[in-house]
């Protein structure tokens, strides 16, 4: 599916991973906005093997506008978690626009409205609609670029060219998953030891 | 929703007199009519929050225009079931291909309201279409649209008043205020 057929109503067919999510996904359909939800993975951070150990899959995408944007509604813990992944992907990816779109934002959204009687049970905690069924940000990520821009896909088959992303703005990652995780174990072993001497 | 009978005891701070705003809308009349000389100008209102100012720019243009009202369904509406896609409640009146059209908008925060309307407004083959906001705040913006013409650049706050509502209430104000927490939590 591309974003085009974001005119052609809601999908609910995407596991959102949270109501916010969905809400906001309403919304952009509502002023036909095209969007992709979690098109791309990012790595961000790489063991010196060159070995991803972390990734970032920004909520949204929206094609027309080559904006990606991230929605957290959750708790101050995560939001600076996400804060620190967003400084990390720009620093990263300098071309890449992002919008962080935290829970202030959120209420604000829904406030103009006037669905401000919603925002409780969109937001935080309750906001969850349970295990994250599809791509998620990770400290194990399953980074789904498979190859030079254009070579891999989203779920709905987002095509990294579409997107507007070259390879220079894509670090591609061939490992498969065991690879990454044997990586990520070497890695955490590597820190515990320099940690003990 | 609690609203005062008087209006004013629900802001909490005013955030633009009504002195201040009359100065502004006079100098963007004074640009508008500078720019537009011997042009085809149509102002195009978005209903309903632009009223105001609407009828107080077109005061301080000095220019022959046309003036047209447009209306555009907004998320949510009153109902908590939030389907379909976005309305042209109200339609130009007249036609405007090959005229330069001016939309004059309340306020732009996310822009998405101001992105449809005007990729609605390009089909109709208008020589040029511009944007003139009276209030601009660019930390809720998701869709980046040059605006032509601001009035003021605003905090992140809820704002009724001069034609901006919080359940249809508050237009009235002749002022632009930032209103009480308690107004819209209640």
């Amino acid at each position: 599916m591309t974003g085009a057929d974001s005119t052609q109503g809601l999908r609910m067919d995407y596991a959102f991973a949270h109501a916010s999510e969905a809400e906001f996904g309403r919304i952009l359909d509502f002023y036909q906005v095209a969007w992709v939800y979690e098109p791309t993975t990012f790595p961000i951070l790489w063991d010196l093997d060159g070995n991803v150990l972390e990734s970032f899959a920004p909520d949204f995408y929206l094609p027309e506008l080559e904006l990606f944007i991230e929605l957290t509604t959750l708790q101050q813990r995560l939001v600076r978690k996400k804060n620190r992944k967003v400084r990390r992907l720009r620093e990263l990816y300098p071309a890449l626009r992002i919008k962080l779109f935290y829970a202030r934002d959120f209420r604000a959204l829904m406030l103009k409205y006037g669905r401000s009687a919603l925002v409780s049970e969109l937001s935080g905690t309750l906001g969850q609609v349970g295990p994250h069924a599809g791509p998620a940000d990770s400290e194990f990520p399953e980074v789904r670029l498979e190859g030079p821009a254009g070579a891999g896909g989203g779920p709905d088959g987002a095509d990294p060219a579409a997107l507007g992303l070259g390879a220079d703005q894509l670090r591609p990652e061939r490992r498969s998953r065991n690879a990454r995780r044997r990586a990520v174990r070497r890695a955490a072993a590597a820190t515990a030891h320099a940690a003990a001497t | 929703m609690r609203v005062s009978q008087d209006l004013v005891s629900d802001v909490a701070e005013v955030l633009l007199s009504e002195e201040q705003i009359a100065a502004r809308v006079a100098d963007l009349g004074q640009r508008i009519s500078s720019d537009y000389a011997g042009r085809e100008l149509t102002l195009v209102s978005v209903l309903k929050g632009s009223l105001p100012f609407m009828a107080d720019l077109m005061r301080r243009i000095t220019l022959p225009l046309r003036i047209d009202l447009m209306e555009v369904s907004s998320y949510g509406g009153t109902s908590t079931e939030s389907s379909g896609l976005v309305r042209i409640l109200k339609d130009l009146s007249a036609p405007i291909d090959g005229r330069d059209v001016l939309i004059v908008e309340d306020i732009i925060d996310t822009g998405l309201t101001l992105n449809y309307l005007i990729r609605y407004l390009k089909g109709k083959n208008p020589n040029s279409i511009k944007v003139c906001s009276l209030l601009d705040k660019p930390a809720r913006r998701l869709v980046e649209i040059p605006i032509d013409y601001v009035g003021f650049e605003i905090p992140d706050a809820f704002v009724v008043g001069y034609g901006l509502d919080f359940g249809e209430v508050y237009r009235n104000l002749r002022f632009v205020g930032v209103l009480r927490p308690e107004a819209y939590e209640s």
